[in-house]
């Protein structure tokens, strides 16, 4: 999906001079293209997520759209449904928790990262965790990106359905994110592997997702601000700036600010 | 719980450890001698998936593992990341910053051994509340007192 050319203002993403503003603001705008760090196939990433055997039916909700009576209704005339409402599957997930030493993206930035991206999404954003929920199909389509790209490590970023805890812990020894179910496992050639699907059931072949990135490349790509080690926020004068300025005019709302 | 005069020691290392590092450190430690009670932190690593769709199966996990520790067996619950000990008296505190220093050399993190108050010295309200006067008092506020399994005890030369 393209940003429209007649937009009465261009959309700035983000303040902030830091590069890991600028690296917010690459996720964020649709016009620039994340870079493919890895490929993980189809079948792969449906493992992955649990939500069905490889190659089974989508279950669906209702019936696909073009067999059902629409109400007569102005805004199904302008939305176009997507491939995954128009088929009528369910609605289904897939929850990321990024490791807060450098992983490349955080929740917050997820969230708008997918609602400037993706079409037909809830994403849910918590302290730890991220959860996009979607049409079956369109989830796996995202999902492939989510994970294809620069979005994620391999090491500090993990598929998580539940007992998502490990962000804020201490690396392993290895590198990896804490994680109680263990579902990914660096092996002894560097690869890390899937060994279970997100919920923590084991899979019946481990899947491949690559090898985790090296610190240079994520002290350089990351989106998280960081005082040991990375850059830290209070270096970035106009995000500070930004951030005042939203708290101040949202505390003095309720007396109607005029500027 | 403790009485005060005892000092207390934290080790703590800016990676969460291995079983074998694990392994190694403790049977370093107990070499050193001069430890009353020792208890191993981190996050709980559990039998089975606690919660969420797949609540109650299995959970293999790598590094839930039965270390040997001195002459004695250690299950491991925990990823290990802090190590707290009571020790006898304050002499012992540098020996056991060669130790884990000698243990972390060919490491690429560091361990840090600190001094302070790190267990309960008296039961709180809550803790009363919780388990009841009687409550054994050797491991409140180390371990949940509940648990039918004890500490493990390992032997020294005294």
């Amino acid at each position: 999906m393209k940003v429209k050319r007649n937009m009465a203002y261009k959309p700035q993403y983000g303040p902030g001079t830091s590069k890991v503003a600028e690296n917010r603001r690459k996720q964020m705008n649709p016009s620039q293209k994340l870079e493919k760090m890895r490929d993980v196939t189809d079948e792969d990433i449906v493992l992955i997520l649990g939500h069905r055997a490889p190659g089974a039916a989508y279950p669906t909700a209702h019936p696909p759209l073009a067999e059902q009576q629409e109400p007569d209704c102005p805004i199904r005339k302008i939305v176009t449904p997507t491939e995954g409402a128009k088929a009528g599957d369910r609605v289904r997930y897939i929850q990321f928790a990024d490791s807060m030493f450098f992983a490349p993206s955080h929740p917050y930035q997820r969230t708008y990262t997918e609602a400037y991206r993706f079409r037909g999404i809830d994403p849910g954003t918590l302290s730890g965790r991220q959860i996009v929920e979607c049409r079956e199909r369109d989830l796996e389509k995202y999902s492939k990106d989510l994970v294809n790209t620069e979005l994620l490590d391999p090491a500090r970023t993990g598929i998580r359905g539940a007992t998502v805890h490990g962000h804020s812990l201490r690396l392993a020894e290895n590198g990896m994110m804490f994680d109680m179910l263990q579902r990914s496992v660096l092996g002894e050639d560097g690869i890390v592997r899937y060994v279970k699907n997100q919920i923590g059931e084991p899979l019946d072949r481990a899947v491949a997702i690559g090898k985790p990135l090296d610190e240079k490349w994520l002290k350089a790509h990351t989106t998280i601000f960081h005082s040991l080690g990375g850059t830290p926020y209070r270096d970035d004068k106009e995000y500070i700036e930004y951030v005042q300025r939203i708290h101040t005019l949202r505390t003095k709302y309720g007396f109607l600010p005029k500027e | 719980m403790t009485d005060a005069i005892y000092p207390q020691v934290r080790i703590v290392s800016a990676r969460f450890l291995r079983p074998d590092t694990v392994e190694q450190l403790l049977n370093r430690l107990v070499q050193v001698g001069g430890i009353r009670r020792m208890s191993i932190n981190g996050p709980s690593i559990p039998a089975t998936v606690p919660y969420g769709p797949a609540r109650g199966q299995p959970n293999p996990h790598p590094d839930r593992k039965v270390i040997r520790v001195g002459d004695q067996d250690v299950q491991l619950r925990v990823q290990v990341g802090t190590i707290i000990l009571e020790i006898e008296d304050e002499s012992y505190i540098p020996v056991i910053g060669e130790a884990v220093d000698e243990v972390f050399a060919d490491k690429d993190f560091s361990c840090t051994v600190q001094q302070g108050r790190y267990m309960k010295t008296q039961p709180t309200l809550s803790d009363y509340a919780k388990y009841g006067p009687d409550a054994d008092k050797q491991i409140l506020g180390l371990v949940d007192p509940r648990r039918k399994d004890g500490p493990v005890i390992i032997q020294g030369t005294k």
